[in-house]
């Protein structure tokens, strides 16, 4: 009882600075708790980031462990979640240079199934030739995201799939925050051409 | 009466939600062909995204790390410990390793002075050196004076 208590004041915390301390300690509920805010972005970074026949859960408890583990080594430069994404980011490039694999996702690419593709065109009646322009532009979008050039692409996907803002990103990539604009704008230019192109 | 449109750059601007010129930003307020453009780009980004995890999976992978990070500390923890003992037991060794090395030395050989005891038994009694003056003296008993004397010269012999 007492432990959630405490569970639940340590919760209410705001200041991430005092979770990591307490963390760094060996306090579970503290880690736990850091954890539960960061762990979707981990998520999102390695879902797009890995190809499809990476394992994601995998990757993912991988970049939390590698989290806790360093947590030593957390200055405090910048939020928790930007050191988050920062080794999430990392541990892609160590698997994908691993597996001596090119950045890019095949086609098939993870959770085409999943989304609903009418969300693509606001109000649009539910037609099929609808549902198949929909469908062809998320298929076009996802292509031209891996063909990015590995920063651009790792740029977009914090910013857009983690939603990070651009100090973040920079922290995490240990850039400047114009590259990081340079980077997103390349990027954001070849994704609206390929989904503007695929909805005409 | 022409309309312009945002271009390119001002529609790449408005998808990254960032700052357009004012006439941009008044052109995007009023227009909706401009902002289904937007909104269309947006809603398929969010559309690759696609579904997060659910909870039961958030739980498990935080779970496993975790566990994993709670097994790596009681490591780091037991090997702490375990090197402290180490250092412990060859601190207790070290001294009885040691032991024998600091107990007294065996008194060095002192060959001068062996050498010159063995002269001065040579200088009074040469044969003292081949057997006993019991010995010597059972076989060729002699008055002191002249086996003093005769041993001296080297006259004697046990033969």
């Amino acid at each position: 009882m007492a432990s959630a208590a405490r569970r639940e004041l340590l919760v209410a915390r705001d200041d991430e600075r005092e979770l990591v301390e307490l963390a760094r300690r060996g306090d579970r509920d503290a880690a736990e708790i850091l954890l539960e805010r960061h762990e979707l972005l981990a998520f999102r970074v390695c879902r797009r980031l890995l190809p499809p026949s990476e394992d994601l859960d995998g990757a993912v408890q991988e970049t939390l462990l590698r989290a806790l583990k360093n947590l030593p080594r957390y200055a405090g430069e910048g939020s928790f979640g930007a050191w988050m994404a920062s080794i999430a980011v990392n541990l892609c490039r160590d698997k994908l240079r691993r597996r001596r694999l090119v950045p890019f996702q095949p086609l098939e690419v993870r959770g085409d199934d999943e989304s609903d593709p009418l969300a693509v065109i606001p109000s649009a009646e539910p037609n099929p030739e609808r549902v198949a322009m929909a469908r062809q532009a998320m298929q076009r979008v996802r292509r031209e995201l891996v063909r990015l050039p590995r920063r651009q692409q790792e740029v977009f996907v914090l910013r857009f799939f983690a939603g990070m803002d651009l100090e973040g990103i920079a922290t995490a990539l240990h850039v400047d925050v114009g590259t990081v604009k340079t980077h997103l704008h390349r990027a954001v230019h070849r994704v609206r051409v390929a989904a503007e192109e695929a909805t005409p | 009466m022409n309309i312009t449109h945002l271009n390119d750059a001002e529609l790449d601007l408005a998808v990254l939600g960032e700052e357009l010129p004012p006439p941009a930003a008044e052109h995007l307020a009023s227009c909706l062909v401009c902002r289904r453009r937007r909104d269309g780009v947006l809603a398929v980004v969010e559309q690759v995204r696609g579904d997060d995890p659910d909870a039961a999976t958030r739980a498990r992978v935080r779970e496993w790390a975790l566990a994993a990070w709670g097994g790596a500390r009681a490591r780091v923890h037991w090997l702490r410990w375990a090197a402290a003992a180490a250092v412990l037991v060859v601190l207790v060794l070290l001294p009885l390793r040691t032991g024998p090395a600091s107990a007294p030395a065996p008194a060095r050989f002192d060959a001068e002075a062996v050498l010159t005891e063995v002269n001065s038994v040579l200088d009074s009694d040469p044969l003292a050196a081949v057997v006993s003056e019991e010995v010597v003296n059972t076989v060729v008993p002699v008055p002191h004076a002249v086996s003093d004397r005769s041993v001296a010269a080297g006259e004697r012999s046990v033969s």
